[in-house]
């Protein structure tokens, strides 16, 4: 200790300029270290919570990783579980075919219903009004998945929800259906209820593709006897493309629909509801000795078709232009 | 010149804003409709919550209440399960995410924004590349590293769980840092402040806005979690309330008092009600008073990512 202190006070010039060139090296080479210090609690959170999961949820979807057996955390099977997918497992095809039904119903009128609300929302003058509007329309998307799901049983319910009283007192059904345990009719209610949770978001989306629509063009297009309809087929569908392709894009995930049913249903009455995404996390938490391997690789299926599909969106419908 | 142009235009302007009169009276129609439409689920929450089991189980209900009456509330608050600790809990993860996120997404994203070190831009592609690639198969992964972290069933768990979702926080923090001026920072490090100050007392004060949106997604986002909150906690004691009102929904019917003619699944369906509308109120406050931090954040967050 003495030594050093005494060394260094003897050298110091040498040492202090040592030091000095180091420190350029390290500037040189690393640049400001606090950088470092500034972004480590973001990134120690991130790649243990986040990027871990998905480094390693793709791993097990090579597995045939089952919770409740030991030993069995990196058992790799290969392409076993895509095998037993495509040619053992029944319930996956019908899980499947519900999913391919749910999106067909949701899809297609949750992109009408949210495009025509937000041209209405956005072709009114008076701004305090619009914004009223725009509360309403998100109120959905902001309420905890579950409440919302619970609100629609109460409506759904067959004796006292507000839907049957509607039909009995007002429509005169004898015989309202039971929405909720009835095998035709659990899918469209479930789907109903989907719609009004998430419509809401991409009509605020398509709101503010809308807003950055330069009036002028429109007065213009008036000015030339381009009627409504014109207008909206010349200016405001390509002008409103990138956000279009993004909102396709995004919807593109319906298909992994789980939560919903999972809340309601949990995939009755008789498998109706029970879509690929509900299956996977039967599979992984709720039978048997929870096989995370399988469920893993099923989830896997869906993120890919869902990479694939929002991929073929962009490629198709991208413009150069803007 | 101008004047001529504006009275020969004069009586057509007309015409056409009494057209658009027209035209805005359909459409408000329209959408008052909607809105309709789209709250009915909340109003018939709200007027189941407020009847007697008189009005609630009557042959035909109505939307309107003729007797109001808090006794559902009551009966929510002191008799189905946990409501109170679930509420309490789910402040505190959700406060507490909100707390964690904002000091880890400004510190890296002023450090995306001002500092420069090796490897910066590259570890900011990477994170925003990260968001594209779905986590499908995350949750059983999750399931699996909470278990041997013995996070499960544990609020801090939760807590770190979701303060990890960092890609957009960190992303509007940039934006924001990178859209306040430079000068005041710069004057401020020749002067001799330290990176923490300048970020502390320079940095954070400017560019709060951002914050706000960060602490609004994210307070939202966690409140209404669902999936995780359900394969992450067993014990009901330390449940949230959006997993809680399930469970509280059907433990209510057990529970359900004595001398009533009313049995079976819906005994309790104004108090589910009361639970209902309770678990949506922050929510529901915070878009309503904050909206237009929210359109910006969602601007910002999704449409420039």
């Amino acid at each position: 200790m003495e030594g050093t202190t005494v060394l260094t006070e003897q050298r110091e010039p040498i040492v202090r300029a040592f030091l000095r060139h180091a420190r350029a090296i390290r500037r040189e080479r690393w640049g400001n270290l606090w950088g470092y210090v500034f972004i480590a609690p973001a990134l120690l959170l991130y790649l243990t919570f986040n990027a871990w999961p998905v480094v390693r949820g793709l791993c097990m979807a090579f597995t045939d990783y089952r919770f409740l057996i030991r030993g069995s955390e990196w058992s790799f099977n290969g392409l076993q579980n895509y095998h037993e997918m495509f040619f053992r497992d029944r319930v996956f095809w019908h899980a499947f075919a519900v999913s391919l039904k749910y999106t067909m119903m949701t899809f297609p009128v949750q992109l009408v219903l949210s495009l025509l609300v937000a041209l209405m929302i956005s072709s009114i003058t008076r701004q305090g009004v619009a914004a009223f509007y725009r509360i309403i329309v998100y109120l959905p998307v902001v309420l905890p998945i579950s409440v919302a799901m619970l609100l629609w049983q109460q409506l759904y319910h067959y004796q006292f929800g507000y839907i049957n009283y509607l039909l009995k007192a007002v429509f005169h059904v004898s015989q309202p259906p039971n929405w909720l345990g009835d095998v035709r009719w659990a899918l469209p209610a479930i789907a109903t209820a989907g719609v009004w949770k998430s419509f809401g978001g991409d009509t605020l989306l398509f709101l503010i593709g809308l807003y950055g629509i330069n009036r002028e063009l429109y007065e213009a297009a008036a000015i030339d006897g381009a009627n409504a309809w014109q207008r909206f087929w010349n200016i405001t569908l390509p002008l409103l493309r990138p956000i279009l392709v993004l909102i396709i894009a995004l919807n593109a995930g319906i298909a992994s629909a789980t939560q919903e049913m999972l809340i309601l249903t949990n995939g009755g009455p008789q498998n109706a509801t029970l879509t690929l995404g509900l299956y996977g996390y039967q599979l992984a938490f709720q039978q048997g000795d929870l096989r995370l391997g399988y469920a893993a690789s099923i989830y896997l299926l869906l993120g890919v078709i869902h990479m694939v599909l929002a991929g073929l969106v962009f490629k198709f419908f991208r413009t150069e232009r803007y | 010149m101008a004047i001529q142009a504006r009275v020969w235009t004069l009586p057509r302007s007309i015409g056409i804003r009494r057209r658009l009169a027209f035209g805005q009276i359909i459409l408000h129609i329209g959408l008052l409709l909607l809105s309709l439409a789209v709250l009915l689920p909340v109003l018939w929450a709200v007027s189941s919550s407020l009847k007697g089991p008189d009005e609630l189980y009557q042959a035909v209900p109505s939307l309107f209440v003729r007797q109001p009456t808090l006794a559902n509330y009551q009966y929510m608050l002191t008799r189905m399960g946990n409501v109170p600790i679930y509420m309490r809990n789910s402040f505190i993860v959700s406060l507490g995410t909100v707390a964690v996120v904002c000091l880890t997404a400004s510190l890296a994203g002023y450090a995306f924004a001002r500092m420069e070190f090796r490897g910066r831009d590259l570890i900011f592609t990477l994170l925003l590349l990260s968001f594209f690639i779905p986590q499908s198969g995350g949750l059983m992964a999750l399931y699996e590293l909470m278990s041997f972290l013995k996070l499960r069933n544990s609020l801090i768990g939760l807590i770190l769980l979701f303060s990890s979702s960092l890609t957009v926080p960190i992303f509007i923090m940039r934006q924001t840092f990178l859209n306040i001026p430079r000068e005041l920072e710069e004057s401020a490090r020749i002067d001799g402040a330290s990176w923490w100050q300048v970020f502390r007392h320079i940095a954070v004060p400017l560019g709060a806005p951002g914050v706000v949106v960060v602490a609004i997604i994210t307070f939202v986002r966690v409140w209404g979690d669902f999936l995780v909150t359900l394969t992450m906690i067993d014990k009901d004691n330390l449940m949230t309330i959006s997993i809680g009102v399930r469970k509280a929904a059907t433990t209510g019917i057990s529970a359900f008092f004595a001398g009533s003619q009313f049995t079976g699944k819906f005994a309790t369906y104004g108090a589910d009600a009361a639970l209902y509308l309770m678990a949506i109120v922050p929510v529901v406050l915070l878009w309503v008073l904050l909206q237009k931090w929210f359109i910006r954040g969602l601007a910002e967050g999704v449409l420039k990512l």
